[in-house]
């Protein structure tokens, strides 16, 4: 088990290393810099602008920079960004939490609408409601996501007025209802491709254990057939599923990035948009090192979900 | 805060901007008029402001303030934050006025402050004034703000102008003074901007660049430093203890909604009290005016919606290619149609409520038929496949402007119909805006750029960083003359307009330069912004200000009718 | 998909079956509803978009002011006009033929790039396997978005550096299911008979081993193209994509935002069309995955 451990740290790690030099790579070679918003106020000269990058060491060798990112990010430096002087780190801190209140809400209202989905297309298969189900969730994995949210935003915000179009919440009311009022909008919209995805793994899930002997067992033994779904097949159905969700961080991230900016939430997806279009370096690489982090850890814990759930697989890497 | 005029200090500011990449210039008087707001009338009939600090605004902010050291890199949207926590030595009024903030009155010729031809200066500083942590505001920290942005490892905004002070001397508690290398009339306006910083917080930091400061300035102005919330929200509390008017209102909250149009539904729903700044976007002019208990006003700013031509473009260096290129703009078209009758169409680099202003210019007129034959006269010829041709070189160029602006883009695409019909081919080629503000826009590699910007400094109507030959940052110059415009009439009068201290001389050599400038096109202008700026009724105090940056200039007098 | 599906065509075939339009595969394929529905509207939007334009009376580029913002079914714009007052249905069908066409050159290009490294990390495990599998599992740390985003924000658009650029963040799977593919073949009878008859290695990936790992590959492909034109359309949307006049259905919802309540349908047809599209391509998709290679049910 360590020995396995080990094994995938110094793996994560390698992998950290050519993220980095990739993310870094193309960040850097591509045209325009951080100074360019600064360059579009007619108001600062050229004079600034150069000295300006001389003391932020824009004009140093790409090599010397990136060696230099490096060894301060193995000390544990995230560096400062450009545009608010800031720690990265503390950056992505103060914007994480909003971004995971709106993943691990929508994961959940996915994971119980998926669940019950799957498990009824299961029990019922080839019934009308599984064909439904089917088609729906191929509909869903092909809805463009920031589309849906304007669909939303028009139907239930411009439409009926049931739903606030965008924000965490209202300035001045920061209370518990008001802060729900303004998450169901992108909840939904983010849970909507995870639903789907959930209900077919979760089907398939069910159909698989529901032909194991243990379940023919239960059933010979006369067990009512509810219990048997629920107690035996349901349970032994979940545990694959909770890794599918580790290697599912990047789409939901992708996800949320995306629903971020259809209702301005105010997340790491907006950060990264507008750290973007600024260029600011040391925030794009430290968002783009985290979500490396997150991807890579949610796989681990795959890994380690699916080998505690299945002692038969062979942990060799 | 009225009156405190004076003659010297005539100058304007730098607006509002309108898009984080614009920065304006100049400004000046008339706005009142201009659009048909009077703050004035309003004031009379309200209510006195409550006795001690009450309620919250909550301004609505389409780019997000971050830098809140007021010497360092920042764009416009910053301003509202420094505007509110900082104090300069003087500001302008909306009628183009200086007014005497932290200083005791605007130095002058007149009044001795302006000495030796422009190159001693000296200024009395108010008594009274406290930093926002009780420390007494002195002369050494004006001394100390001066030094810092010419200290060589300080990462400060601009230069321009404070490379010429030399030995700042410190003559009293509340009394500085020093000299200039040369005379340089504009400096009084870049000062009008320039926000003075506490020297016992900055000088303790080991680099001011990262100091603590920075993340939580301190400073004099009506309201203090509260909390932020990255990405969402910047909050201010009343500063008790201010020297000046206010405050009235005990907390400022400023929002950062990412999207103009989600800002403008929060508007809308009353979640944000008014929206400054890039404004209410032009589609909901008419809906927003009928908005019940909304005031929504156009408000008119420095900045200019130009078309920028590359002036060493073989196509566009030829003046009679950008005269018949601007004979067939479709002005009337864009203004009213694609920006739904807000902005105004201009002629002329300077804003139109600037003192420095010439109304007298030739007015465009959209006419095909002129532009066709001044094209003919210059001997461009119509080949086949209906794009003119001269010596080999078809008529074509690209126009560029930032990906994403919806409403640039279709002023692209109705241009290229017009100019379709007098054989000229024009490509877009549109690119992210830190693609187009890169090496692309500031060493002059584009072909035209349709953009937003002012020509002026800071607040005064120079525009020689604009249009001087030795400001092309392409044949290593240090300004921004991007269009790499190069007219010796014009840098002789540029150079008079900087060395003149007397505003009626100066207006006649701007007039004059307005004139050139109109009849080489050096840009093509199309319109002067006049954004839609909104507000909740029962918000008392507010006025905008076409010599202040952001309309949040005066927040520290506002208030909510009870 | 009944149980005798499950069985069958496990092996690789190593004859191709005496013809296409009675093998069990088509047969099956047929029976899967839902893809020949994707098929056929695949082939009718492709169709509409090709002819289509041709049979309008409205260019999809002529700007006729005066007749901005038309709702559709209220004049002689079937659609209705978009800000500037262009035809909608002519910009839909122009902008299907960019959507379709990206979504396919992106789709060829990213599997040319994901087979080659599949097929050579898989063929040559050890040291040169390892390392391209290592960089492919780096390229996936990436959430797709980001790393779109962030290479689109940096580049200058064009039809052709959209295209590249989708493809460059979307090979990265195929390469996986191939280099898969590949290791398991490799050890199969035909191929290691191959290797001792002393056929060149490139002969022996292209000629005996990809045949038998088409399956997979076809329907990855057909994924790919959905995957594509969503991608095109997110970062149109963001105004980093296809720039105008060249119609995309991305791009025309580009600002669609602001008029949502003025003129929802720039913001719903466009979307309409994207949704049809994808969703026709992950039917077709999952068809083919059923009838090629009937052990995966997995969506």
């Amino acid at each position: 088990m360590s020995t396995f451990l080990v094994q995938r740290l110094m793996q994560a790690l390698v992998l950290l290393l050519i993220v980095s030099m990739i993310g870094f790579a193309i960040l850097h070679l591509a045209p325009g810099g951080p100074l360019s918003q600064f360059a579009a106020s007619g108001e600062m000269t050229q004079a600034d602008l150069d000295r300006i990058a001389e003391q932020l060491g824009l004009n140093r060798p790409l090599p010397v920079q990136y060696l230099e990112w490096l060894w301060r990010m193995l000390r544990g430096d995230w560096g400062l960004s450009y545009r608010d002087q800031q720690p990265v780190l503390h950056i992505i801190a103060s914007h994480i939490g909003a971004t995971l209140e709106l993943m691990l809400t929508s994961t959940l209202l996915a994971m119980l609408l998926g669940a019950w989905i799957g498990i009824l297309g299961a029990i019922k298969r080839y019934s009308l409601f599984d064909s439904l189900a089917t088609i729906g969730a191929m509909i869903a994995l092909s809805i463009p996501t920031f589309w849906f949210g304007l669909v939303v935003i028009y139907v239930f915000s411009v439409g009926l007025g049931w739903l606030p179009s965008g924000n965490r919440y209202t300035i001045g009311d920061g209370s518990f209802l008001n802060q729900i009022h303004h998450l169901i909008g992108p909840c939904i919209v983010l849970a909507l491709v995870s639903t789907a995805v959930w209900s077919r793994y979760m089907r398939s899930s069910m159909l698989e254990v529901v032909n194991q002997d243990y379940i023919r067992t239960a059933r010979a033994k006369g067990l009512p057939e509810r219990s048997v779904l629920l107690r035996h097949a349901f349970r032994n159905a979940l545990l694959p599923m909770i890794t599918i969700t580790g290697l599912h961080v990047p789409t939901l991230l992708s996800g949320a990035l995306v629903t971020e900016t259809v209702f301005t939430w105010p997340g790491m997806g907006r950060l990264f948009l507008d750290s973007i279009s600024y260029r600011d370096y040391p925030v794009v690489m430290g968002i783009l090192m985290f979500t490396a982090v997150l991807v890579l850890l949610g796989s681990l814990i795959a890994d380690l979900l699916y080998g505690i759930a299945d002692p038969r697989i062979a942990r060799n890497g | 805060m009225t009156k405190h005029s004076n003659e010297t200090g005539r100058s304007a500011f730098p607006m509002p901007a309108l898009h984080r990449r614009e920065v304006l210039a100049l400004g000046a008087g008339g706005l009142l008029a201009a659009s048909g707001f009077s703050a004035r009338a309003q004031t009379k009939a309200a209510p006195p402001p409550p006795a001690k600090p009450t309620g919250q605004v909550v301004v609505g902010l389409s780019q997000e303030p971050t830098a809140f050291n007021p010497l360092m890199p920042g764009i416009e949207v910053d301003e509202t934050v420094w505007m509110q926590v900082f104090n300069t030595m003087w500001l302008a009024d909306p009628q183009g006025n200086l007014m005497p903030d932290l200083a005791v009155e605007i130095p002058s010729e007149a009044n001795g402050g302006i000495s030796d031809g422009g190159l001693a200066w000296k200024v009395k500083l108010r008594p009274g004034v406290t930093w926002h942590d009780g420390t007494p505001f002195t002369a050494e920290d004006v001394k100390y703000t001066l030094e810092l942005i010419n200290a060589p490892g300080f990462k400060s905004r601009t230069r321009v102008g404070h490379a010429l002070v030399k030995d700042i001397k410190v003559t009293g508690p509340l009394e500085i003074a020093w000299r200039m290398e040369k005379a340089y009339a504009p400096y009084l306006a870049l000062l009008s901007n320039t926000y003075i910083v506490p020297k016992h917080l900055l000088e303790k930091a080991a680099d001011p660049n990262t100091a603590p400061f920075n993340g939580a300035p301190v400073g004099t102005g009506p309201f203090k430093w509260g909390t932020r919330q990255p990405g969402d929200n910047i909050t201010l509390v009343a500063n008790e203890k201010y020297h000046g008017k206010g405050p009235y209102l005990e907390k400022a909250v400023l929002k950062y909604v990412p999207d103009q149009t989600a800002l403008y539904a929060q508007f809308r729903t009353g979640q944000v009290d008014l929206i400054i700044g890039t404004g209410i976007p032009a589609n909901f002019y008419e809906e927003a005016k009928k908005l019940p208990g909304r005031k929504v006003v156009m408000i008119p700013n420095a900045s200019l919606e130009i078309l920028m031509p590359n002036l060493e473009n073989p196509v566009l260096a030829e003046k009679a290619v950008r005269q018949a290129l601007y004979a067939s703009i479709n002005k009337q078209a864009i203004i009213d149609i694609i920006y739904y009758g807000t902005h105004k169409p201009t002629e002329s680099f300077a804003p139109q409520e600037s003192w420095a202003y010439n109304p007298n210019l030739p007015k465009q007129q959209y006419d095909l038929a002129k532009a066709n034959k001044i094209l003919d006269e210059a001997g461009w010829k119509r080949s086949g496949s209906g794009v003119r041709m001269k010596n080999g070189v078809p008529l074509e160029f690209a126009v560029s402007t930032t990906t994403g602006a919806a409403l640039r883009e279709q002023c692209q695409q109705l241009m290229m119909q017009d100019w379709q019909q007098v054989g000229v081919k024009m490509t877009i080629n549109n690119m992210p805006a830190a693609v187009i503000w890169g090496d692309f826009y500031t060493r002059s590699k584009f072909q035209s750029l349709l953009v937003g910007t002012a020509f002026r400094t800071v607040i005064d109507p120079d525009p020689a960083s604009r249009f001087a030959s030795d400001a092309i940052p392409a044949k290593n110059g240090s300004g921004a003359n991007q269009m790499q415009w190069q007219n010796a009439e014009v840098d002789k009068l540029l150079k008079a307009g900087q060395e003149t201290f007397d505003q009626a001389k100066r207006k006649e050599i701007y007039w004059k330069l307005q004139e050139v400038a109109r009849e080489e096109l050096p840009i093509l202008p199309i319109f002067q912004y006049a954004p839609i700026e909104g507000y909740k009724e029962g918000l008392i105090g507010f006025e905008p200000n076409i010599n202040a940056r952001q309309n949040t200039w005066n927040m520290g007098v506002w208030y909510w009718a009870r | 998909m009944s149980n005798s599906e499950l069985i069958s065509t496990a092996e690789p075939r190593l004859a191709p079956p005496p013809s296409f339009w009675n093998s069990p595969g088509f047969r099956r394929f047929r029976r899967h509803k839902l893809a020949v529905f994707g098929a056929t509207a695949i082939v009718v939007m492709t169709l509409a978009c090709i002819i289509g334009p041709m049979l309008l009376p409205y260019n999809d580029t002529f700007i006729d002011i005066r007749q901005r913002f038309a709702p559709p079914f209220s004049g002689p714009h079937v659609l209705g006009t978009d800000p500037l007052g262009r035809d909608i249905l002519a910009r839909l069908l122009m902008a299907g033929r960019i959507s379709l066409a990206v979504g396919f050159s992106a789709m060829v290009i990213s599997m040319a790039i994901g087979i080659c490294v599949g097929m050579v990390a898989g063929f040559y495990e050890g040291v040169i396997g390892a390392t391209l599998m290592r960089f492919v599992d780096a390229m996936l740390c990436f959430p797709s978005i980001f790393l779109l985003l962030a290479i689109s924000a940096l580049i200058s658009p064009s039809v052709p550096s959209i295209v590249m650029l989708i493809a460059m963040t979307s090979w990265m799977e195929v390469a996986r299911v191939v280099e898969a593919q590949m290791r398991s073949l490799r050890t199969r009878d035909f191929a290691v008979a191959a290797v001792s008859m002393g056929s060149s290695n490139a002969r022996i990936m292209f000629r005996e081993l990809l045949p038998n790992a088409v399956a997979p590959i076809v329907v990855a492909a057909t994924l790919n193209v959905a995957h594509a034109i969503l991608a095109e359309s997110y970062i149109s949307f963001l105004g980093y994509g296809i720039q105008p006049p060249t119609p995309s259905w991305g791009n025309m919802l580009e600002g669609a935002q602001s008029y949502l309540t003025s003129a929802p349908w720039l913001a719903i047809l466009p979307g309409a069309a994207i949704t049809l599209a994808v969703t026709s391509f992950n039917f077709v998709g999952d068809g083919l995955r059923d009838a090629l290679d009937p052990r995966l049910d997995l969506p």
